[in-house]
């Protein structure tokens, strides 16, 4: 019955909501060396809070809503990501990395209790919830996976009108990312890839990107004073396609050796022939030939008719290109063309009910692209070989030549990975001054909780930081071993944030490393079942004797009346028979 | 209790000690047996693979057509390289590697060994896999020089040709590592040191580019030049270095591609004809074990072995008809084959031996072998204990038997044991006073002879391993000499303290003989070859005694007592001929290697790769052997 009052009431409510309940969408295109394309969907659908709060979903999923209601939880931040960011040659992250999170799927929430255990009881149901939600294993996000960052997170809403906020953040690095994960996404926009940007998201060029990340993001937004708050959810999309390889039919995506005459041979070798081809490389302007529909596998299907008609916001789909990259349109509706942010930005307002595909032919470009370096790069590895110890180093660049940069380093490590914190070094190229201004360390108890290490640093400029740490690998229980025991066990991602420069947007700056495979004594499973069948064996033998001394009573031959002789055994064959025919 | 009393009263019985010599010599013969019996086919199984998701030669292969075009170019930029300097010649390795899109960089790395610079430098490559997160990666090396140091003109182009190849394929789980090193063992070395960040970074520079986890590693020879030469065989090389090996999953997964998939035959140990028979089984096994012994780096895989990486190299032989698109389509077979895998390598065998390409041994079947060899020093050892505890003679009470040249009752009434009356729970009986005497081993000289000798071994250890190569084959002739007349020299020396006494000399071969075998059966486990190779040439260690002057001359003389110097003789020219620095001699002589060299690879292997078969021999086999040898030339000088 309860399903039906909401109905109800947000036909009422419509009128008085839609003042503030809003929803955008944009899709913006940016090419990237080495014939890559990044391309950011975002979609951003806001409710009021007093409609939210009555239940009154406009924009805003019901799905989710009555979750984060139920778990009481004020902010909510999950993502999902695949591969990596290669910075090296693509530069600053999008929306500064505050809208990626690390390999596999990355949950942290303000979760409303009045003690952590309430809290920590209310982010399992928010998780469990989820979990459904999104066909994802977030369910397995308990209290050895759960850290509560003191440093690395700051709430992205405001909570003026909420109060005991708790900050809960879970990682599961080895989730697999995939197309059970972007369908549930997709539905909880209102267009639900019919219309609008969304139409583009395709789970086979997705997946296929050489790095992705699925994000959503809610939170309070209030005006000056708390007051008229809207709760906003914020779903984005960004991933990298290279190309060459999403341009490839899914009818035939094998990518066989082309004909030899469709190879752009250099022919100033000298032993260039037709045998010999050394093939050309691209020269450093070429930008390759591609479009919409070829790269997305699927059209543009023209506007989600819930955008705003006029205004920046009705330009939803935006190419960021130097300006004199051709771009030509193609579609049979009405479009509209706009210069957002100078010449380097171009958006196109869709039409509605229509196709709509840019084109991009191949084109020698005079200018070259433009990529800002982005504010640090970092990477880390395990070093070391053998079961029993192992050392983390993360290597950390600041290639900015006049700023400092200060920033957090956040680890959180499963509990079978044990620190060694006396190991912990930290080292600046350019100075012998000890990088590490704070720390936070709550060390990992062993099945309850993981390691929690958060380090306060800074990092002069043009200079590299070296944090290496030993630690040593616990043998776990056998039964603790996943199927997969000799793969190696994830260690998630660590998460820098940036304090200095701080951001402009109030979201923050973060970046991620890659995740970590971390072996572990792996014992022969065979064995395990060798010994099983052994002791069984070895029982059974030794029960069955015992079992046999204990009930049979062991008679002489002799001893038994009656069995003497000839009459003995005619009287026990003529018994047997009797004993056959069930006589008594 | 019958029974247990029979024992106790066999224990005190003299005949006991004359089994353990005929228990070990029927334990190294069983041992050596057990080994040769293993090429038949009731001791020996077929391979198969393991692990279910390598499925291997299940994929269809595309690399042809126009990537032999490429491949062709490739190869002629090769060999435009060859002249060039080292670094221009990587700079351009580097610039067609950064032309297919990959990232890559260099590593310069030098060794110091034998007063040899080994300096040279690594050009690397990283293929991020598009479905991949930066966790696992496999290699692929295929190296400047091959191990017999010609031009790997083909390979270095095929690794080129493969990597713009594999970059265009979506499907990689794993990131791909295209390692091309200076040279086929240092090189690989200095860059798996370097990626495990084990390395000294003085002397081998850090990797710049860094992926995850490396789960295996393909090395490719190919040394045909700008013109090609078509190959009939694949060899395939996979002994890692102290004699570990890559899981057999890897190398029969390279074998079922190579011989199934592709039409070419494998084969191993350089074992360039094998009809499958008995006698060409053993021989490839005995191969594949004396290099298992040497345990030096055999290629360009051997470097990952012991970081726990799965690694074989592929090596083209002879002329036939396969070209190197049926290399490059072994190689991307194999590829697919190592990205399905979910897991590390790990269920197939790790310890096995190799008769053929597809017929092998493995360890449950071949440990007792070498576990019997390593026995008989024990059993001689534990027989030298209970003997060196004896009083010189015991009159036998079970005796009744007259003695020998049964001089009559009148030697027996002269020599009447004295005996003495022991009661205990009321029962009374006759001992021999002998018996009851308690005889006092005297340990201080054995064990610090042990010591020294063991001590002594660190001397040529350190002398070969930093011994500059104009000086080693001086070197090496004097330890010859010097460790050929020492025993004898220690002997004397001893000899003029009236040292060492028959009990003391009894118990230094037994501690010697014991450390020995505990140490044996120990490496068999590791590396079965080098114990069972050492157990072969210490063999006759457990059956030299040293021979002592009677201490009563009434008694019989026996037969050694009486050609004790005869016996000891021949003795220590038996011992003379299997001093390690002459079975090392031998074994150079016989397969017509330069001493020098191999003594400059085994500094290399100490400095570079972490060879340990130098402290086996110098601080195991040879003070075992020194010790048999005081021994034994004792019994010239008593």
């Amino acid at each position: 019955m309860l399903s039906f009052l909401p109905l109800l009431l947000l036909n009422a409510l419509i009128p008085l909501g839609s003042a503030n309940a809003d929803y955008h969408e944009r899709l913006l295109l940016r090419p990237l060396p080495q014939s890559a394309v990044l391309a950011s969907f975002n979609f951003r659908s806001n409710e009021t809070s007093t409609a939210f709060e009555e239940q009154n979903f406009r924009y805003f999923p019901r799905s989710l809503g009555q979750i984060l209601q139920h778990a009481r939880t004020k902010e909510l931040h999950l993502r999902f990501s695949l591969g990596r960011w290669d910075a090296e040659s693509w530069g600053e992250r999008p929306w500064n990395g505050a809208r990626e999170g690390g390999t596999g799927v990355e949950l942290w929430a303000w979760i409303e209790g009045q003690s952590e255990e309430e809290a920590f009881s209310r982010w399992l149901t928010l998780t469990n919830a989820l979990s459904g939600l999104f066909c994802a294993s977030l369910n397995f996000i308990d209290a050895t996976k759960t850290i509560r960052p003191v440093m690395s997170f700051q709430p992205e809403g405001n909570h003026a009108n909420s109060s005991n906020l708790h900050l809960l953040h879970g990682t599961l690095p080895h989730e697999v990312v995939c197309t059970e994960n972007l369908t549930p996404f997709v539905k909880l926009l209102p267009c639900k890839g019919k219309a609008g940007i969304s139409s583009l998201l395709d789970g086979h060029k997705l997946f296929d990107a050489s790095w992705q990340t699925m994000s959503i993001d809610v939170r309070p937004v209030c005006a000056a004073g708390g007051k008229d708050c809207i709760l906003e959810m914020e779903q984005t999309v960004d991933m990298v396609l290279d190309i060459e390889r999403s341009k490839r039919p899914r009818d035939n995506p094998i990518p066989r050796p082309l004909p030899i005459e469709e190879i752009a041979c250099d022919e100033s070798k000298p032993y260039n022939a037709a045998d010999s081809c050394y093939p050309l490389e691209d020269s450093d302007g070429h930008q390759a030939a591609w479009n919409l529909t070829e790269i997305f596998g699927k059209p543009l299907k023209g506007a989600c008719p819930l955008t705003a008609e006029e205004g920046e916001n009705a330009h939803t789909v935006c190419v960021n290109s130097p300006p004199e990259r051709t771009i030509q349109v193609n579609t049979t509706g009405p479009y509209l063309e706009a210069n957002l942010a100078g010449d380097t930005v171009r958006c196109y307002k869709l039409p509605t009910g229509a196709d709509f595909d840019l084109v991009f032919p191949s084109q020698q470009m005079t200018t070259g692209l433009v990529l800002a370096t982005p504010p640090l790069f970092a990477a880390r590895s395990i070093n070391g070989h053998g079961q029993e110890r192992g050392s983390v180093q993360a290597v950390i660049r600041n290639p900015s030549t006049s700023q400092a940069v200060e920033f957090v380093y956040l680890e959180s490590l499963p509990w079978f990975m044990k620190p060694y914190l006396h190991t912990l070094r930290a080292h600046v190229s350019s100075s012998t001054e000890n990088p590490i201004k704070e720390t936070y360390y709550r060390p990992a108890v062993d099945r309850k909780r993981g390691t929690h290490l958060e380090l306060r640093m800074l990092i002069p400029a043009s200079s590299t930081l070296t944090l290496t740490y030993d630690f040593e690998k616990a043998i776990l229980r056998y039964t603790e071993y996943p199927p997969d025991a000799n793969r190696g066990f994830d260690v998630a991602p660590a998460i820098i944030r940036l304090i200095t420069p701080p951001s402009s947007d109030g979201k923050g700056t973060y970046l991620r490393t890659t995740s970590l495979l971390l072996p572990l004594p792996t014992p022969d499973f065979s064995m395990p079942y060798n010994v099983i069948i052994l002791t069984s064996t070895v029982m059974a033998l030794g029960f069955g004797n015992i079992f046999n001394l204990l009930v049979r009573r062991f008679v002489g031959a002799d001893e038994v009346q009656g069995t003497g002789g000839l009459k003995g055994m005619l009287v026990a064959k003529v018994a047997r028979i009797r004993g056959m025919f069930g006589g008594s | 209790m019958a029974l247990i009393s029979t024992l106790l009263a066999l224990r005190k019985d003299p005949r006991i000690l004359k089994l353990p010599p005929y228990l070990s010599a029927l334990c190294i013969l069983v041992g050596v047996a057990w080994l040769l019996v293993l090429p038949l086919n009731e001791y020996s199984r077929n391979t198969y693979v393991s692990e279910n998701a390598l499925l291997p030669g299940q994929v269809h292969t595309y690399f042809t057509g126009s990537e032999h075009n490429v491949f062709r170019a490739y190869r002629h930029e090769v060999a435009s390289l060859v002249d060039m300097p080292l670094e221009e010649r990587n700079q351009k390795l580097v610039h067609i590697l950064r032309s297919n899109k990959l990232k890559a960089a260099t590593q310069s790395y030098s060794y110091a060994a034998s007063g040899r610079n080994i300096s040279n430098q690594n050009v690397y490559a990283v293929l991020q896999g598009p479905r991949a997160d930066a966790t696992e990666a496999i290699v692929l090396v295929a190296s400047w020089l091959t191990i017999d140091g010609e031009v790997n003109h083909s390979g270095v182009a095929l690794l080129l040709t493969l990597s713009r190849y594999f970059k265009r394929w979506s499907l990689w789980s794993k990131d791909i590592i295209f390692l091309i090193s200076g040279d086929s063992t240092s090189g690989p070395q200095a860059w798996v040191d370097a990626y495990h960040d084990s390395h000294s970074p003085d002397t081998i520079e850090s990797l710049s580019i860094k992926s995850g986890a490396l789960q295996g590693a393909v090395a490719i020879e190919y040394p045909a030049g700008p013109w090609g030469h078509r190959f009939e065989k694949l060899h395939i090389i996979y002994d890692g270095i102290n004699g570990q090996l890559p899981n057999l999953d890897l190398f029969n997964t390279a074998v079922s591609i190579a011989s199934g998939q592709m039409g070419a035959g494998c084969t191993l140990q350089r074992m360039w004809k094998h009809d499958d028979n008995y006698k060409e089984r053993l021989q490839t096994m005995l191969r594949g074990m004396i290099s298992q012994g040497l345990g030096h780096a055999t290629g360009p895989h051997s470097a990952f072995i012991p970081y726990h990486v799965d690694a074989i190299t592929l090596q083209t032989v002879g002329d036939g008809w396969h070209d190197e698109m049926t290399l490059g389509r072994t190689v991307e077979s194999l590829f697919r084959s190592l990205n399905n895998l979910l897991e590390h390598l790990h269920q197939s065998f790790f310890f096995y031996l190799l008769l053929q390409a597809n017929r092998f041994v493995s360890i449950g079947t071949y440990l007792p072998s070498a576990m019997l060899i390593a026995v008989s020093f024990s059993i001689t050892s534990i027989a030298l204990w209970v003997l060196s505890g004896r009083p010189t003679s015991i009159p036998s009470p079970a005796t009744t038997a007259p003695l020998k040249d049964s001089k009559g009752p009148t030697e027996k009434e002269t020599n009447k044991t004295a005996v003495t009356v022991v009661e205990k729970d009321k029962d009374k009986s006759l001992l021999p006073l002998a018996a009851l005497e308690v005889t006092e081993r005297s340990l201080f000289l054995p064990v610090a002879f042990i010591t020294l000798s063991h001590f002594l071994g660190l001397f040529p250890l350190y002398i070969f391993n930093n011994t500059t190569e104009a000086f080693l084959a001086p070197a090496f002739y004097s330890t010859a000499i010097l460790t050929a007349t020492l025993p004898f020299a220690a002997a004397f020396t001893l000899r003029r303290f009236a040292r060492p006494t028959p009990q003391e000399s009894t118990l230094i071969q037994c501690f010697s003989l014991l450390f020995l075998g505990m140490f044996l059966s120990a490496l068999a486990t590791v590396n079965f070859s080098l114990s069972f190779l050492v157990g072969i040439f210490a063999s006759p260690l457990t059956f030299v005694r040293g021979l002592h002057a009677a201490s009563s001359p009434s008694t019989p003389v026996p037969f050694t007592t009486k050609n004790r110097l005869a016996l000891s003789a021949v003795m220590s020219v038996v011992l003379a001929a299997l001093n390690p620095v002459v079975v090392i001699r031998a074994a150079t002589l016989y397969w017509g290697r330069d001493i020098v060299q191999v003594l400059v690879q085994a500094a290399e292997g100490w400095h570079v790769w972490g060879l340990w078969t130098q402290v086996v021999v110098w601080l195991v086999w040879w003070p075992a052997w020194f010790a048999g040898s005081v021994v034994v030339a004792g019994g010239l000088f008593s």
